[in-house]
């Protein structure tokens, strides 16, 4: 056993010991490590915000760059998305709040006409086109199965989902078919996230007994 | 009887400690069980193999600590393959605080293959509006990233100076916990300027990804801690690495975890029922 | 005007990004450069806001002496002090950014944070999931199957024997609860493994668990998750296209303005 002699690793251990510490019960050491989270959490969010996105892609072309190398025209256009940014400081004046409305209207504009073709070809047509067309059917007989097995799974869940007339008849057997599929698919799920949690409390524990006690090399 | 109804009232702390020390002991006493891997991660590394020597492959850091168990090994491993087929590496992110992973794997794993920052690996950084910046590199990537991570304008590294744009680049891997993530990368990098897409995922989103697989708009998929296992494991058998498998290491305990949660519902499935069938 | 300028500008942007998809033109491409340019500039201003209400709030808990308020100077000391060691000394390589704050506070205090919901898991598990229905105890196998398939445990197991381990689990079952049912639904697996064993020369089919995992994420799992990416992608072309419409205004908030 080699105990870390380094204050930093002693740091992060005695942190991941006090939020361990809510596995027993709530308490003061808890809280505050929950409190120090958020807060550095906030701070390093402002740090590489700045140094990252607003500063090389605002502040410096618009302020600090000689006109040689960013010209007025370019400057004066990058006045538009710093007004429509401050904009949203609005939100702390009652009076001006309502000027969130534009920088918001920009975005969500700009947003939704750009996600719709993106997301008609990549997970409709696409994924459509996935069902429709398997490699390999006509070349072996397994995949022939398991091909026409997910085209009805798709076809099956998909009618599950539709609510606008009540399951009957030839309806409600592709619905019933369509649970199968479904509980088979979230217990897939369930298993893969119990393969995540479980990783993630491995790796908490690798660290503890590998970086600060010493005990696995 | 009384055993099954001390069985469903017992203490959640007692189950707290018990998976705590079965998961711990695989650790300290590893079972050697051993990893072999399965078809999607073959299915990515080949992809990354067959790259052409000289090429640049782009890594999105789209993770933060909460993850880097599962995440950060698949990290490593693809970029200790790509140096050693002697492939660029180009980082950027999507998470504002996977930011500082990307830059400890950017500073640890170049010097073990001689790579030099700048070269032979350049970290972007990160970058607000998720969709507007693979939109924006997918025109031009110094319009996106005028700088790099550290400040340095990205026309003073010589490695940017054949990397333009997304087209530029054959094969983008993203390592992502949820969203923004791969499926960003699928919805914006991949319809419209038709990149290949490998993906890292955390093992609670690994089945979301079948669709895609199955599709083929996904090149590979390296599914949670597994994953990264499988992988190590591949670059290891290549030759391309001899460095420590923090993945690998963890899979006995991944395995006794999980016959402890199997058990876990069965007995609790037997007490409720036979509680339930007696009390009736 | 302060409703109706808004919604104009959501749907001129929203229609000229629809467009722009389908138009190469350099001039089409020019604005698409321009305005994803400020989008990404927008967006870092959305980020400042959201962190600015976080300490509002907690400025506010501070100065009401609300319960709690003495972990607010936490939050608030450990929010500034990282912002003026980030702002002051830059995200260089070794910055203390990077090596004291991001390696030693900030992961280990985030991955602990997640890293206990392996417990809550363990105990959830043990407690709340019951094979109450059919769907219940079909969803329980799927998981499983895929538990053990995707793990070294499962590696070299066969999965006839899985289904003789499930078939043994039953049986115990059945002989506690005394369920009728759960002896039928056992006599039937059972007579179906002896089938399958008859079928494969009465040696253990080379069908192992990893093989079946396998088949179970690629084929109904992958079927039923691609039925669930149908509907996600038709109600988010949907809601995208009520927002550019403006028949989707929550938005922009309610009030008289």
């Amino acid at each position: 056993m080699h105990i870390s002699t380094s204050i930093l690793t002693w740091v992060a251990a005695i942190l991941t010991i006090g939020i361990f510490s809510f596995l027993w019960k709530d308490n003061p050491f808890y809280k505050f490590c929950e409190h120090l989270f958020v807060g550095v959490s906030v701070g390093y969010t402002i740090a590489i915000t700045w140094y990252n996105s607003v500063y090389p892609d605002l502040f410096d072309p618009l302020f600090m760059a000689p006109l040689s190398k960013v010209s007025l025209g370019n400057k004066l256009l990058l006045v538009i998305p710093l007004v429509l940014g401050l904009c949203y400081f609005c939100r702390f004046i009652p009076r001006l709040s309502w000027l969130i409305r534009f920088p918001m209207a920009f975005v969500l504009g700009w947003a939704s006409g750009v996600v719709i073709p993106a997301m008609l070809q990549t997970n409709v047509l696409k994924q459509m086109q996935g069902t429709f067309l398997t490699p390999g059917i006509f070349t072996r007989w397994d995949v022939l199965l398991w091909a026409v097995i997910s085209f009805v799974g798709v076809v099956c869940s998909v009618l599950y989902f539709f609510f606008s007339r009540e399951h009957k008849g030839a309806l409600k057997v592709a619905s019933e078919t369509g649970i199968v599929f479904l509980m088979v698919g979230f217990g897939a799920s369930f298993g893969y996230t119990v393969m995540a949690r479980m990783s993630l409390l491995i790796g908490r524990l690798q660290f503890m007994l590998r970086d600060w006690l010493g005990v696995i090399r | 009887m009384k055993l099954f109804n001390y069985l469903l009232k017992i203490d959640r702390r007692i189950i707290y400690i018990v998976v705590g020390l079965l998961v711990m002991f695989p650790l300290v006493k590893p079972l050697g069980l051993g990893v072999t891997s399965g078809p999607r991660a073959r299915t990515l590394f080949e992809a990354i193999d067959a790259v052409p020597a000289g090429k640049t492959i782009l890594i999105s850091v789209d993770f933060d600590p909460s993850s880097m168990p599962e995440l950060y090994p698949m990290l490593t491993a693809v970029m200790r393959h790509a140096f050693a087929k002697n492939l660029k590496v180009l980082l950027c992110g999507l998470w504002v605080t996977g930011a500082g992973l990307a830059d400890k794997a950017a500073t640890e794993i170049p010097p073990e293959y001689g790579k030099k920052y700048g070269e032979d690996v350049v970290f972007l950084g990160w970058k607000a509006g998720v969709d507007a910046v693979i939109l924006g590199m997918g025109e031009n990537i110094k319009n996106v990233y005028p700088v790099d991570y550290y400040g340095k304008p990205l026309d003073s590294l010589p490695m940017m100076n054949t990397v333009k744009q997304l087209r530029d680049i054959p094969i983008v891997f993203a390592i992502s916990a949820g969203t923004p993530g791969y499926q960003d990368w699928l919805l914006y990098a991949q319809s419209r300027y038709g990149m290949r897409v490998g993906a890292g995922v955390t093992a609670v989103s690994a089945a979301d990804a079948y669709p895609y697989l199955q599709s083929g708009q996904m090149t590979g998929l390296l599914a949670g801690m597994k994953g990264g296992a499988e992988y190590e494991v591949l670059v290891q058998k290549a030759g391309y690495s001899k460095a420590y498998m923090p993945a690998v290491a963890a899979m006995d305990s991944q395995s006794l975890a999980h016959v402890v949660i199997l058990l876990l519902v069965i007995v609790g499935n037997v007490a409720y029922f036979a509680t339930r069938k007696r009390g009736a | 005007m302060k409703r109706s300028i808004p919604l104009a500008i959501c749907l001129i942007m929203g229609i000229a990004m629809m467009i722009q998809f389908f138009v190469p033109h350099p001039a089409s491409v020019a604005f698409y450069d321009l305005t994803t340019k400020w989008v990404r500039i927008v967006a870092a201003f959305a980020l400042v806001l959201g962190t600015g209400s976080l300490v509002m709030y907690h400025v506010d808990k501070l100065q009401r002496r609300r319960r709690g308020w003495y972990y607010s100077i936490v939050t608030l000391t450990a929010a500034a002090a990282t912002s003026v060691i980030g702002l002051g000394w830059g995200v260089r390589p070794g910055s203390p950014l990077q090596d004291i704050i991001f390696s030693n506070l900030l992961v280990p205090l985030n991955s602990s944070m997640f890293a206990i919901l392996a417990f809550y898991m363990a105990s959830a598990a043990y407690r709340a999931f019951r094979a109450r229905t059919k769907e219940a105890a079909l969803l329980l196998v799927a998981a499983f199957v895929v538990m053990l398939g995707m793990v070294p445990i499962g590696a070299n197991v066969p999965f006839f024997w899985f289904l003789v381990v499930m078939a043994g689990a039953l049986i115990v079952a059945g002989l506690v609860t005394r369920s009728k049912a759960l002896f039928i639904g056992t006599g039937a697996l059972v007579v179906g493994l002896l089938v399958w064993l008859a079928f494969s020369g009465f040696k253990v089919p080379r069908l192992m668990l990893p093989d079946t995992a396998e088949w179970v994420l690629s084929v109904p799992n992958m079927a039923a998750k691609r039925a669930i990416l149908f509907g996600i992608a038709l109600g988010g072309i949907a809601t995208s296209l009520k927002v550019i419409l403006g028949i989707e205004r929550g938005w922009l908030g309610g009030g008289k303005q």
